[in-house]
């Protein structure tokens, strides 16, 4: 994570994505999975291919494409289809644009309910007997049993949560890397997926993005950094307010 | 040494004589501020690599002076509530923090009586200009105690004309040990962990071996610690130095 400042002054905190290596796998379509959209299978983050069986291997074979740690599933519409095969960059974000991103959150282990559920627990003095972190009552007289899904302690995190209507403030083309704003679920260096935003008060604040996708091999020629309107670039002189 | 066979010793020929360069000893020497170290941890190198080139970037346009803790510094911001859109405060540096682009440097002043400690990014687009006015080391560094110490130590002229730099090789140490304000402390100064060389403590001596019940010897023996940076800083210097030459 990494402090930005913009043309006002003001600073917010980013995080830094890497796109390493994503190649789209097959395509699957409405028919065969069933669904309401067609879905594109895509892999990220090369992996050693010796640790899998070779029936595992088959997708990747087909795509022609390095042993993926990771497999995740987009649903796009009938005009976004990519050819299986193609590398995915960076650059397919545009700044100004705002993602939701899912991964697994950092796992805590088997955690007490005052850690995992924010329970109040119990003072500390004043005559308690062994009882200082422990969830109390868990139902009431007249239900006569204790309802599903009641808040106890168990394994806490390691699941994957979305952070949504994220801000693309900056992309870097040369090295692939997203900086979107403020936190994002998981530890460093984990493996995160990077959506365009499903809240209906963004919907429409993507204009002309490279659609399908941005090609490496494509006329267009980016510059290595592309920056938000809002964005103070170090090469500017110091902020001043006339 | 005994000699085998009764003939004289064999023939030792003088040490070679070691020759100090001194330019070489002067590049050693040069500052490399401290928020280009990478801190330790499993964080991808290439994110402190771009990080670096931001920060590279603002210091060719923005020129931020070496200084250390305990120097006196006038920091001008723009404002956009004031007058003349800017601010300027004086004060001693008590501690620099932070790594990268976050980098931050505390600046503490006694204005009309009232203690003032203002934090700054050293890489925040507001700063308008950093000048040095007293270069000076002191024996810590983290001047935190200054909180606790006489005021008149903490106390800077706001117009304080930049004193002249005579050499551009050596910052002298100020061996200055401050005398403090009466007990009760924001901070137990005197306990091992702060390692505080510059308070003249005036506590009785019973005071002052309780206080050393506290102290860890084993800490700088333990090997786990060892963050060895000198392999970094000799990349990072050379980084610096080709960029902010062209």
């Amino acid at each position: 994570m990494m402090p930005i400042w913009t043309k006002s002054g003001e600073k917010h905190a980013v995080t830094l994505l890497k796109v390493q290596d994503c190649h789209v796998l097959r395509y699957v379509s409405k028919e065969e999975s069933g669904g309401k959209t067609a879905k594109l299978l895509v892999g990220g983050k090369n992996v050693s291919p010796f640790s899998k069986p070779e029936s595992a291997h088959e997708i990747f074979k087909e795509a022609g494409v390095p042993r993926k740690q990771k497999v995740t599933t987009f649903n796009v519409t009938e005009d976004a289809i990519i050819k299986p095969g193609t590398p995915l960059y960076a650059a397919h974000f545009r700044p100004g644009q705002f993602v939701d991103v899912t991964a697994k959150t950092i796992g805590k282990g088997f955690q007490g309910v005052m850690k995992r559920w924010g329970f109040k627990g119990q003072p500390a003095s004043h005559g308690q007997t062994k009882t200082h972190r422990r969830p109390g009552a868990i139902s009431t007289n007249k239900a006569a049993k204790v309802y599903r899904g009641k808040k106890m302690p168990g394994k806490m995190g390691n699941i994957y949560r979305t952070s949504f209507g994220l801000k693309v403030w900056r992309i870097n083309t040369k090295h692939d890397i997203i900086y979107v704003n403020g936190s994002v679920p998981g530890h460093t260096n984990c493996l995160v997926k990077v959506k365009d935003s499903k809240l209906p008060t963004y919907k429409d604040c993507n204009k002309n993005p490279p659609f399908p996708t941005f090609f490496a091999d494509g006329d267009e020629e980016l510059p290595e950094d592309l920056f938000d309107e809002e964005i103070f670039q170090f090469t500017d002189p110091s902020v001043t307010f006339a | 040494r005994v000699s085998s066979d009764g003939k004289p010793p064999k023939f030792q020929p003088p040490p070679k004589p070691v020759i100090i360069d001194r330019k070489t000893q002067k590049e050693q020497s040069r500052f490399l501020s401290p928020e280009f170290i990478p801190p330790r941890g499993r964080t991808d190198p290439l994110k402190y690599y771009i990080e670096r080139k931001d920060m590279i970037q603002r210091r060719k346009v923005f020129n931020i002076p070496e200084f250390y803790v305990g120097h006196v510094l006038a920091v001008t911001t723009a404002n956009p509530h004031t007058s003349d859109k800017s601010n300027r405060f004086v004060g001693i540096c008590i501690q620099r923090g932070g790594k990268g682009l976050g980098a931050t440097f505390v600046l503490r002043n006694v204005i009309e009586d009232q203690g003032v400690e203002i934090c700054y990014e050293l890489y925040s687009p507001r700063i308008q200009a950093i000048e040095v006015l007293r270069l000076e080391k002191r024996l810590d560094e983290n001047l935190m105690y200054l909180r606790d110490a006489l005021p008149e130590y903490s106390t800077f002229d706001v117009n304080m004309k930049p004193a002249p730099r005579m050499d551009h090789e050596e910052i002298p140490v100020n061996k200055l040990q401050v005398r403090m304000k009466p007990k009760p402390w924001s901070k137990r100064w005197e306990r091992p962990k702060y390692n505080i060389k510059g308070i003249k403590f005036e506590l009785p001596e019973r005071k002052m071996q309780a206080a050393q019940k506290w102290s860890q010897p084993w800490l700088e023996f333990d090997m786990l610690r060892e963050y060895d940076t000198s392999k970094i800083e000799e990349k990072i210097r050379k980084e610096l130095s080709e960029e902010l030459g062209k």
